[in-house]
């Protein structure tokens, strides 16, 4: 069987606009240096074509307002198909493990959405994850996101459930997009400590990230003990990088593919097309298919710096604040299910930086003993491609019980009956459908 | 007239063409030397109507062209009959380049980026590399990203003159693609069959002279394509697998399929599958495998299964297993082992030798109450799922060729067949069951005994060259004519397009082919970005002169 699976997508047809980051260009350099090397020849390694993904796959996670059909591109399904395609061939058997080189990227894009924002439109993560779970039952997963920035979409996504480990490390939010991430964002009361968040400051390096990966992230995964491992490849962590700040190498991240075995890769960010990216892919696909990477460098190391003392430091507060965490869930959790109640509810502004669209969110869990409940999200939007948009939205779960579906109904009818609500969902992820009512 | 000539690993076929008659065809034995085969044959050819010498010599005085189709480079890599080759490579950074080459290389200093910069310039330890060359008559040197820049691949070159090869080849002049270790593998394989080659082509040229044919006289490559003998000593390496490539062109000159096509080519030991689209061979989106390793060699889409009409049959626990070992003779010719062959003979799908004999063969494996046929049917059975298990690889393999826009992704690349075509000795029986077995109707030209001879003469002859630009840093390069040059003062698509159609022409002439026009095969365009301006265009082109036929022919069926 060979090692790793490989989709490469690069989408020579896409952009955002001409001269944005997310252009067709994007990944030529990548696809230029793996022909050279010989990469798809190698016996290790079996080539997949992307297939599309279909509108129900997006809509196990996605609302689209007014509809995730009006919002996204082709592109966008072959990107999340890719991932789909990464991951039956993991799960038939056919390689060890996969890796979806492919864009659009995804780790921003929410469960709600109106548009861009942070280049990604839909969550190709997590359309993947909830197909590993209808099509084959998976239920613990860990998601593993290295991109420098922190995936405030799947934390979003992700935030509510129990079974979705995710870990991002990225450059602190103070300091960069999308300004989240952080230790106290750690989960929703039941699925408190799920959501580890490890913002790193600017400048770190591979001996950073190595150290929290042995010293927190490791150990945590394996207690987690997940069926599946999800990485985020994000590469914008590189020295070269010219969004962000930090100094991780190729070999830098060679080396943490290789240890963290991912089942399924999936690329993410990383804008430094020429200096970076031809070889961090290199390096990750020989790092997951099992072979030397030793040889991958950079041939320009100019702008790489050793990282300062500060940056250890930061590292090893977060493994005891983060560790102590996670070693805590269960009691925390306990806790904080005590004193919400029946119900947990937050706010969230959402800036949607492509298209320059605020969105004010409500998101109430609403939680029951018999089964793991639902969410009802009340949304408005300002200045989308479609003018203002506003929506009462009903999420079910896999397991919601009958009771708790009766109840959302009622909610979703009351509210329809303010005549508040220009668009009243639901969705429900064991028909993956988005309903309009 | 033309005159296509075959030299197979049993026989050596000639035939004369003649528009779009077949005027004769001759068969002989392949002999060990080449050259006895090849002249008998010719004998053959011109003496099969008894003509008077006159009329002969009027009828060569006619022909324009010779085209040699053979398996002799591929024989000399089988039997391993090849020269040690000095092999330096500049791998720089990257995968380690472990058991990719044939023979562990010389690693030289020197590394070119994927821009086409120098970030190393080409240096070598001389002492090391004198030691190491030792012995050795030929060499063969690549670097990575030469395709984009070959500064380093020149001066290294330059640097083994010091050391008297008779002959080194580079990698990226093999081949303007992307992919170092195919072009390393070309050029090591270039140079461990250039002797062997040269003396090839001594022999054809001495044994036409001999039967005083003097027309221009080419050799059929992987592709389909022909070049002359002289221009083929350049980059003996595509003179590879070209037995098959002639039995593709032969189809397509005897009866090209209209619609999506499997051929096969069944003969005592291997069957070539080919596919077909729109009347056209695809060609392989990779290079061909030459002994294990992965080569830039244009090919088609190919394969070769051990198996055909000689094979041997072995029951085992699981059922029956049919090659890839050679029995010999088929039991009904007298052969020892029961053959697929006597399968074939026993349910009557073909009609040669003595029935009696391939029944007796099939129940030697008989069980219990079984009879012949029954054991014939599972054999074949066998057989055919055998080739099955290979096409839908095939079918897999052009199905996952690199999309790289969402426009590929929509068109999708499913092969569907709709047709099979058998040629070869043994094609009736195997192809006929392999139709029924996968619901296809089966057509067997007529004329097909000599395919490959046929495919030969009327190969049109191709040439193959890549142009990519950087305006950003303000060069091009076709990398195949060696040329790196700055860019004209205005440069777009059509100007990339006038440079390499030029190029192209003026290696026409030279080798005196009567080019027809050369198509784009490929082109790609990209914005380069700095800091968020655009500061260029990079302009990738690839262009060819197609190969294919020149003219279609009438088949007819001859005894030999
Ligand atoms: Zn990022
Ligand atoms: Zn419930």
């Amino acid at each position: 069987m060979p090692n790793l699976g490989l989709v490469f997508f690069p989408a020579f047809d896409w952009m955002i606009s001409p001269t944005h980051p997310e252009r067709q260009e994007r990944l030529l350099y990548t696809r230029d240096q793996l022909l050279e090397e010989g990469i798809f020849d190698l016996p290790q390694i079996r080539e997949y074509r992307p297939r599309m993904a279909s509108i129900k796959d997006l809509e196990r996670v996605h609302i689209g307002i007014p509809s995730i059909a009006k919002l996204i591109t082709p592109a966008h399904l072959v990107s999340a198909g890719g991932c789909l395609t990464a991951a039956d061939a993991v799960m038939r058997g056919e390689v060890k493990c996969a890796f979806a080189l492919v864009r659009p990227p995804g780790h921003h894009a929410m469960r709600v959405v109106y548009g861009i924002r942070g280049f990604c439109t839909i969550n190709i993560e997590a359309v993947m994850v909830e197909y590993l779970r209808s099509k084959y039952g998976v239920k613990k997963i860990a998601i593993v996101d290295t991109d420098v920035h922190h995936g405030d979409g799947s934390q979003d996504i992700f935030y509510h459930d129990p079974d979705v480990l995710y870990i991002s490390f990225h450059q602190d939010g103070r300091t960069l997009y999308p300004g989240t991430g952080f230790p106290n964002e750690a989960g929703s009361p039941a699925a408190l400590g799920m959501n580890l968040n490890l913002p790193l400051l600017p400048g770190t390096g591979d001996e950073g990230i190595h150290r929290l990966f042995d010293g927190l992230i490791r150990p945590v995964l394996d207690e987690f003990n997940p069926e599946i491992i999800i990485n985020s490849a994000g590469q914008d962590n590189h020295f070269s990088d010219p969004l962000a700040s930090m100094n991780v190498t190729a070999q830098g991240y060679a080396s943490l593919a290789a240890k963290l075995k991912a089942d399924i890769a999936v690329l993410e960010g990383g804008y430094s097309v020429e200096a970076a990216l031809p070889y961090v892919n290199t390096g990750i696909v020989l790092a997951m298919a099992g072979m030397d990477y030793s040889q991958v460098i950079e041939p320009d190391q100019t702008a790489l710096h050793l990282q300062s003392t500060e940056c250890n430091q930061r590292v090893d507060q977060l493994i005891d604040q983060v560790g102590q965490l996670w070693t805590d869930r269960e009691i925390l959790r306990k806790e904080a299910m005590s004193k919400c109640g029946r119900q947990w509810q937050r706010n969230k502004s959402i800036y949607y930086d492509e298209e320059g669209i605020s969105e004010n969110q409500r998101e109430t869990a609403h939680y029951c003993e018999n089964c793991s409940g639902y969410l009802t999200i009340e949304t408005t939007a300002a200045n989308t491609r479609f003018g203002d948009q506003n929506a009462y939205i009903v999420v079910f779960n896999r397991d919601t019980c009958s009771i708790c579906r009766e109840n959302a109904v009622a909610l979703a009818l009351k509210a329809k009956k303010t005549g508040k609500w220009d668009n009243i969902l639901i969705q429900d992820k064991t028909k993956s459908i988005v309903a309009n009512i | 007239m033309l005159l296509g000539i075959d030299v197979g690993g049993t026989f050596t076929d000639a035939v004369l063409i003649d528009g779009d008659v077949i005027c004769s065809m001759a068969k002989s034995e392949t002999t060990p030397d080449i050259l006895g085969g090849i002249l008998l044959s010719l004998d053959r050819l011109f003496s099969a109507e008894k003509l008077d010498k006159e009329i002969i010599d009027a009828e060569k005085m006619r022909i324009t062209r010779v085209v040699i189709s053979s398996t002799i480079v591929t024989n000399a890599l089988v039997e391993n009959k090849i020269d040690q080759v000095f092999l330096a490579v500049m791998a720089g950074p990257g995968m380690s380049t472990k058991g990719q080459f044939p023979v562990e290389p010389y690693l030289a200093t020197g590394y070119i980026d994927h821009r086409g910069k120098v970030i190393t310039a080409e240096a070598i330890d001389y002492d090391l590399v004198k030691k190491m060359a030792t012995g050795k008559k030929v060499a063969a040197v690549s670097g990575k990203f030469s395709v984009r820049n070959q500064i380093n691949e020149k001066a290294l070159r330059g640097d083994l003159k010091k050391c008297n090869f008779l002959k080194i080849f580079s990698g990226s002049e093999l081949s303007g693609e992307l992919n170092f270790i195919r072009r390393t593998n070309s050029a090591y394989f270039s140079a461990a069959v250039y002797t062997k080659y040269a003396d090839f082509i001594r022999q054809i040229k001495k044994s036409l002279n001999e039967r005083e044919i003097n027309a221009p006289v080419h050799i059929l490559k992987a592709d389909g394509g022909t070049l002359p003998l002289e221009a083929s000593l350049e980059q003996p390496v595509e003179a590879v697998f070209t037995g098959p490539a002639a039995s593709v062109l032969g189809i397509e000159a005897l009866k090209p399929p209209s619609v999506n096509t499997i051929s096969l080519d069944v003969g005592g030991t291997t069957t070539d599958i080919a596919f077909w689209e729109k009347g056209q061979p695809l060609m392989s989106p990779k290079g061909a495998v030459l002994a294990g390793f992965n080569t830039a060699v244009r090919a088609f889409h190919m394969r070769s299964l051990g198996l055909g009409g000689d094979s041997v049959i072995i029951r085992t626990k699981e059922g029956f297993v049919v090659g890839p070992e050679r029995a010999g003779r088929a039991m009904a010719l007298g052969g020892r082992a029961p053959t697929l062959s006597d399968a074939f003979i026993t349910l009557g799908l073909v009609s040669f030798g003595e029935g009696r004999l391939a029944r007796e063969a099939m129940k030697l494996y008989a069980r219990g109450e079984e009879t012949e046929k029954q054991v014939a049917h599972a054999v074949v059975e066998a057989a055919v799922k055998k080739i099955k298990r290979t096409i839908d690889e095939m079918v897999y393999q052009w199905g996952i060729q690199p999309v790289y826009t969402v426009n590929d992704i929509i068109a999708g690349n499913l092969f569907k067949p709709e047709l099979l075509i058998g040629v070869g000795g043994a094609a009736p029986g195997l192809v006929k069951a392999l139709g029924d077995y996968m619901h296809l109707p089966v057509e067997i030209p007529v004329g097909a005994m000599v395919a490959n001879a046929i495919g030969a003469a009327l190969a049109k002859p191709t040439l193959t060259a890549t142009l990519r630009a950087d305006t950003t840093e303000n060069y091009y390069i076709i990398p195949e004519a060696g040329i790196k040059a700055k860019l004209p003062h205005y440069f777009n698509k059509q100007v990339a397009q006038e440079l390499l159609t030029a190029w192209l022409q003026a290696a026409a002439n030279k080798w005196q082919i009567i080019a027809p026009v050369a198509e784009i095969v490929a082109y790609e365009e990209f914005a380069t970005i700095h800091d968020y301006i655009s500061s260029g265009k990079i302009i990738y082109l690839k262009m060819q002169l197609q190969p294919g036929v020149l003219s279609h022919v009438i088949g007819r069926e001859v005894a030999f």
